[in-house]
């Protein structure tokens, strides 16, 4: 495995900086400071010095994601997102990649379900060659219909290639049959049909429409001085005229009821993968610190009740995990893992075993304990470097939270009470309504599924759409 | 990485040179100790968060195992997890995620790496905790047989459920005939069924000797502390005999080999796989230089042509990993749908072609050092990432301090050295190809990399 994720890595993808000074002391953890600034215009600027290292990282937020995508059109924000870089009014795709390669710089955008992510890193000393790249595919991309073919057909094999690998795809299925016509139900980088219809004029409109100051969010972590990155960025964004964007509906949705289970046949399968769950959380959840620490428990640690009885007691799998994907509304919780054909009831039904006895058995004092340390020992690493920073403040931003999110936390742990634990099992993990998602060789394990659901559907891997 | 005052005291080389302007590397302050049983100590202080990264690397991987007992190293880096004389079954989990640590491991051709990372205050029962399964490791028949089902799990999802790794492990078993290299760090599913517990135990008297580790550790500490640590705990475990020499060499290869996998897929699968020599050879940087004009970033030679202006490819990707042993140069690439393998095949060798024939332009020579040294500065970024860097160049190069001095050697790569390596190891006569032929209709079947615990 290490072998071949070298290779897929390769050159790419690594956003990268500085290191942070993250200061934790007698049990607290706090956030180097940094200035919020608002440009007449709307746009908002985060800037954070962190000297260690020369370098500079760059994240912006564009509030609008695959939600917003035309019905049909999955996949435009995805798409948009990913042409920025290929062509402005002054630069071909070609020019942008030369001079940003030339500088080992690092530039790349895509789209989530609430919002579209920018990030982009460069040496300290070619940060002006960088930021006037990073201006220019921001404000100045014209989407050249030969790169919008091009990105289209990448994008349309790309999901074919993923549908090969079970374990890359069955979170979008998932994901659309757990919230059937709500936004979420839809995958952010579309399907094979959706891509095809998606024309050039989508994606202007795309970017016209909410590609605008008031909608944009920049952070910037690294080595620079703030009054001079202030002034900077006001001069190159400043002249970003302002524009309305229209306001992007997220309907409530309201918990599965009740029992169903989707299997879709991929007939070479040696292993079946599995999901189940329900709904979960919003990022803002009030009660995120409690959840996070119960799901430590539940799958989210290698010792987790889970991972325990589905690998280590048992040898079923290679892993068995929990995760509450926390959007801006409310996303899905899964339990996840995968497990030869032949022991594919035994590993459900171990699962379901693992989710009852949480709900009636509940936590120990000792695991309290131990998962609110594991939670707090594990949390600097993931706010060591410039770019997560600048991720982390970004997000904090769209999300309507600042650093107090994160400098309350340990705190917010430690005040966790074992009332608290047993109220937020009984309230976020589900117990009797489930969604299940299977994706393995029918003609082996379609007479087993009955069992754990009222309404069974099918379907082929081979079909287009999840 | 490192605090500010690190940076400071500690050169923090920027060396800009004249045109392209390049960034020298940064380079950190490594104490370095021996113990009395022969385990080297690396220690390098960064206190910029207040947790620790504790690798251990030991030279012992897939290529010290024999036919038949394929990826035995991989699942002994398993069984370490399960259980020692103080802390028994499934203890070393559970006590270090309750104090905040975590830990993983990975295990290569070449190396079995295991890695903790915790907060500074568990620093003594880390190493309580490092040298029990060291010293003490415990052999469970019924752990062994259940842990044995994990790794077969593992093979599933990382090679049958994954096509890539499928004509990956066709590949190296293709290209190499005589050399370990053949065989998958994971091990064939039979040997994984097979595996006896004398097969565990004498592989532990074999590569677990403390004078065949060494430790990094990158974090908040010093370097006095972990050396009284580590004289506490690991000085008392005696040393052993090293691994026998691996005195295979693989033959030259005299001609192209083809390998087909033909399974139920969409999309069809290419890897190319080219002999290169050992990471210590002095063609090292030439050769990566060379990946990175070719490979490295979207204005890459092979990006453009494959995937930007033939549109043959949704993604081609070239690079070659650490190796004590003459390994291979690995080309991969995602052909579109309907596109033939050869076709991808085609451009890609006329693209080597150009390499062996015309020069690199100076631009191209530049961009690949400017790459380069950007991507160091992304490998240590991190304790962790740093911690497996030091201990990498320690154990390929036979010294940690080659990891500073690599830009300096990129910066003495010529033109005519990327030509002259493009040359002499990308010929057909020393390539081997392996591809996937989608089948509509399936058929199933096992297949057959390595990995992470």
């Amino acid at each position: 495995m290490k072998r071949i994720l070298i290779l897929l890595l390769v050159g790419m993808l690594f956003v990268t900086g500085a290191s942070p000074r993250v200061s934790a002391q007698g049990g607290t953890l706090t956030l180097p400071p940094y200035k919020k600034v608002k440009l007449k215009n709307g746009m908002t600027l985060l800037l954070m010095e962190q000297h260690e290292v020369p370098m500079i990282s760059f994240n912006f937020v564009v509030k609008a994601g695959s939600v917003a995508d035309p019905q049909g059109r999955e996949g435009v924000a995805s798409m948009t997102a990913g042409l920025l870089r290929k062509g402005t009014k002054t630069r071909t795709a070609d020019q942008i990649s030369n001079e940003l390669d030339f500088v080992g710089g690092i530039l790349d955008a895509d789209a989530t379900y609430d919002y579209s992510v920018g990030a982009a890193e460069f040496v300290k000393k070619d940060v002006a060659k960088g930021l006037d790249l990073l201006t220019d595919v921001m404000l100045n991309p014209t989407f050249p219909q030969a790169e919008v073919t091009k990105l289209q057909t990448q994008s349309i094999d790309a999901i074919k290639a993923a549908k090969d690998d079970a374990g890359e795809v069955i979170t979008n299925y998932f994901n659309a049959y757990l919230y059937g016509t709500h936004p979420y139900s839809r995958p952010t980088e579309g399907d094979e049909k959706s891509l095809a219809a998606v024309t050039r004029d989508d994606i202007a409109k795309f970017y016209q429409s909410y590609y605008t100051p008031s909608n944009t969010i920049l952070a910037v972590v690294g080595d620079f001085n703030t009054a001079e990155m202030e002034r900077t960025l006001t001069e190159k964004f400043g002249a970003w005229a302002a524009r309305q964007s229209p306001a992007i509906s997220l309907p409530e949705f309201a918990p599965a009821q009740g029992k169903r289970l989707l299997l879709i046949d991929k007939p070479d399968s040696t292993q079946t993968y599995f999901h189940i769950g329900n709904l979960g959380i919003a990022r803002t959840s009030t009660d995120r610190v409690h959840i996070n620490v119960i799901n430590t428990l539940f799958g989210g640690r290698f010792t987790s009740m889970l991972n325990s009885e589905l690998r280590i007691k048992s040898g079923l799998t290679y892993g068995a995990r929990s995760v509450f994907d926390q959007r801006k509304g409310r996303g899905p919780f899964i339990i996840s893992t995968y497990t030869r054909n032949a022991t594919t009831e035994q590993a459900i039904d171990m699962a379901l075993d693992v989710l009852k006895r949480l709900h009636a058995k509940g936590i120990t004092e000792e695991e309290l304990k131990s998962a609110k340390n594991y939670l707090k020992g594990q949390f600097p690493p993931r706010v060591e470097t410039s770019d997560q920073l600048a991720a982390l403040i970004a997000q904090l931003e769209f999300f309507g939270l600042d650093e107090r999110d994160i400098n309350t936390y340990y705190a917010r742990i430690d005040a966790m009470t074992m009332t608290d634990a047993q109220r937020t099992i009984k309230q976020y993990f589900p117990a009797d309504n489930l969604v299940f998602v299977l994706i393995g060789k029918s003609e082996e394990i379609q007479s087993l599924v009955k069992k754990y659901a009222t309404e069974i559907n099918n379907k082929s891997i081979t079909q287009p759409g999840f | 990485m490192k605090s500010l005052k690190m940076a400071l005291s500690l050169c923090l080389l920027l060396v800009v040179s004249g045109a392209g302007a390049s960034v020298g590397a940064q380079t950190f302050d490594v104490q370095t100790h021996t113990l009395k049983n022969g385990m080297k100590i690396l220690v390098q202080r960064d206190a910029s968060i207040p947790n620790v990264a504790l690798y251990v690397f030991y030279r012992v991987g897939s290529r010290n195992e024999r036919p038949g007992t394929t990826g035995l190293s991989h699942f002994f880096e398993h069984m370490m997890f399960n259980g020692a004389k103080k802390y028994g079954a499934g203890e070393f989990d559970r006590v270090m995620e309750a104090a905040g640590g975590s830990n993983n491991a990975y295990t290569s051709n070449d190396v079995t790496v295991y890695q903790d990372w915790f907060p500074r205050t568990t620093l003594d029962l880390i190493f309580d905790l490092e040298a029990d399964r060291i010293e003490n490791l415990g052999f469970d028949p019924k752990i062994i047989e259940s842990e044995r089902g994990v790794v077969a799990s593992e093979r599933r999802s990382s090679i049958d459920a994954d096509n890539a790794g499928i004509v990956y492990e066709q590949l190296w078993a293709t290209a190499f005939t005589a050399h370990p290299y053949q065989w998958p760090v994971v091990g064939w599913m039979v040997d994984i069924e097979n595996w006896k517990m004398e097969d565990l135990k004498n592989h532990y008297r074999m590569g677990y000797s403390p004078s065949n580790a060494t430790m990094v550790v990158v974090g908040d500490v010093t370097a006095d502390e972990i050396i009284k640590l580590a004289e506490k705990y690991i000085e008392p475990i005696k040393a052993s005999e090293p691994p026998p020499k691996v005195l295979t060499k693989e033959p030259e290869q005299l001609g192209e080999r083809r390998v087909v996998v033909k399974k139920f897929a969409q999309l069809p699968v290419l890897m190319i796989g080219y002999h290169i020599p050992e990471t210590a050879h002095p063609d090292y940087y030439a050769l990566k230089v060379m990946q990175a004009i070719l490979f490295s970033g979207q204005s890459s030679r092979m990006y453009q042509r494959i995937v930007d202006k033939d549109q043959l490819a949704i993604e081609i990707n070239g690079d070659f990993e650490f190796a004590f042993d003459p390994t291979l140069f690995l080309v991969s690439s995602q052909p579109k749908e309907g596109v033939a393998p050869e076709t991808v095949e085609k451009a890609i060798y006329e693209e080597f072609d150009k390499a062996k024939s015309g020069a690199v332009s100076e631009q191209e020579l530049e961009k690949a050092k400017n790459i380069l040294l950007a991507n160091f500065y992304r490998q240590i970024k991190t304790i962790s990432g740093r911690a497996n860097q030091i201990g990498s160049y320690e154990v390929f190069f036979g010294d940690y301090r080659k990891l500073f001095n690599a830009a300096d050697e990129y910066k003495k790569v010529t033109k005519d050295d990327v030509r002259r390596v493009a040359q002499k190891y990308f010929s057909d006569k020393n390539r081997t190809v392996s591809t996937l032929i989608p089948e509509k209709s399936e058929s199933g079947g096992e297949q057959k990399a390595a990995d992470s615990k």
